[in-house]
């Protein structure tokens, strides 16, 4: 059982994928934004890369052990201490009865860190998974950010706690997080509904070239950017509406950027799974991380334009990354 | 005297009101109690009430209305109360 003393500003119960196969019932996936540091943590404890764990947001979680547990932090700094040392990120440690796990608030940049527990978090699976999907209250702890005096039950570790601590991620496989008012480079593919039919060529050129600004109010439903004065390659949306960036209602992948009116907004993990407004691009899935470690309010983002062949790629060069093989004893 | 800052633990856009059309949470020589609000910080839709954790006169404030924000950001200088 692992005890919060302080849930901090908003930690939630996660797993990886989350929630999927459900966008046609309106179900968004939910799970961790930042799925690569998340997916470490488990690693690096012993844990199946999806088993639940924390996702802390902007830090403040306070959590007590009341077993002995093989843990690890990735992301963010928080200035995270075991009893008040300092603990390494993308380390594992061991922790025992009455050691106190504590984050304090964000040291530098990235803004969402991960906490994997051996044995991973134990609340009942809702629909397949326990994700927390904040805006349905679906899933992780009661649906809801976690509070004071929450007791998460852990489930059984898999593997011998002396054979998971003490380990490393590779340190090139560390990312570096680009800091305050500084440009994140993210990898997006073009369409589904881009030009030449619903913008022009010059609009996707300036899609793929400026340097969007995120927006404070940016969460993990939404991550809203500036404002742009597109061209549009049609004077009306037809049946879907008066203005050019409406369609006729249609499913909406995730990770999308979906251009509401003149605003472009990436549809997160808990982001809506249909509506009347083109996307004219589309995160490629192992760049959706980044997106978990920017900081609202501050970050520039920059969308490189990739294929679909491309995207599949990283991807699976992603999930090869995070693997045993690429951790080292500490 | 004995100035001290209250700094804000989240990064975002500052509020010196509760809405934009009521008083700031505190002014410039207002003596305040422990645990008194002195802004907001809003982000990702949210707001979060910034606290000052000891009471005091409040100096001046290093952040404008609407300004954004860094964490660890210093807000507001406090002194002791009664000082000037």
């Amino acid at each position: 059982m692992l005890e919060v003393r302080n849930g901090g500003f908003e930690t939630t119960v996660q797993d990886y994928p989350g929630r999927i196969g459900m966008l046609s019932l309106g179900f968004a996936p939910a799970g961790p934004i930042d799925d690569y540091a998340f997916r470490f943590a488990n690693v690096l404890v012993g844990n199946p890369p999806g088993a639940a764990g924390l996702e802390i947001t902007a830090g403040g979680l306070v959590v007590a052990f009341h077993d002995e547990r093989a843990f690890a932090v990735c992301g963010a700094d928080m200035d995270a201490r075991l009893n008040g040392q300092r603990i390494e990120l993308w380390r594992s440690y061991r922790a025992r009865p009455g050691d106190l796990l504590e984050f304090d608030y964000l040291q530098g940049s990235g803004f969402r860190t991960y906490l994997a527990v051996s044995g991973g978090i134990e609340v009942p699976p809702v629909l397949g998974s326990r994700a927390t999907y904040l805006p349905g209250s679906v899933g992780g702890l009661e649906g809801r950010k976690l509070q004071a005096g929450d007791r998460l039950p852990l489930g059984e570790p898999s593997i011998d706690l002396g054979r998971v601590i003490d380990r490393r991620v590779q340190a090139h496989l560390v990312p570096g997080y680009p800091g305050y008012n500084e440009v994140w480079e993210v990898e997006a593919t073009r369409g589904p509904q881009a030009d030449p039919d619903y913008m022009t060529r010059e609009d996707m050129d300036a899609f793929f070239s400026h340097h969007w600004k995120l927006d404070a109010a940016s969460n993990r439903t939404g991550y809203r950017l500036d404002i742009y004065n597109w061209q549009w390659a049609r004077t009306s949306g037809g049946a879907g509406g008066g203005h050019p960036s409406n369609i006729i209602d249609n499913g909406y992948p995730v990770g999308a950027v979906n251009v509401c009116g003149d605003q472009p907004i990436i549809l997160c993990v808990d982001g809506p799974t249909l509506g009347g407004f083109i996307c004219n691009a589309v995160v490629a899935k192992a760049a959706m991380w980044k997106l978990g470690q920017m900081v609202p309010g501050w970050s520039y983002i920059h969308f490189k334009e990739v294929s679909l062949e491309e995207a599949i790629d990283l991807l699976a060069r992603q999930d090869a990354t995070i693997s045993e093989e690429n951790l080292e004893r500490s | 005297m004995a100035e001290r800052t209250i700094r804000s633990p989240l990064p975002g856009i500052f509020y010196r009101r509760p809405s934009p059309d009521a008083e700031p949470f505190v002014k410039e020589g207002d003596v305040i109690q422990p645990g008194a609000v002195i802004g907001l910080v809003g982000v990702m839709k949210t707001f979060h009430e910034i606290t000052a954790d000891s009471g005091g006169r409040v100096v001046r404030f290093l952040v404008e209305n609407e300004e954004p924000i860094r964490p660890g950001q210093e807000i507001v200088v406090l002194t002791d109360a009664g000082t000037e």
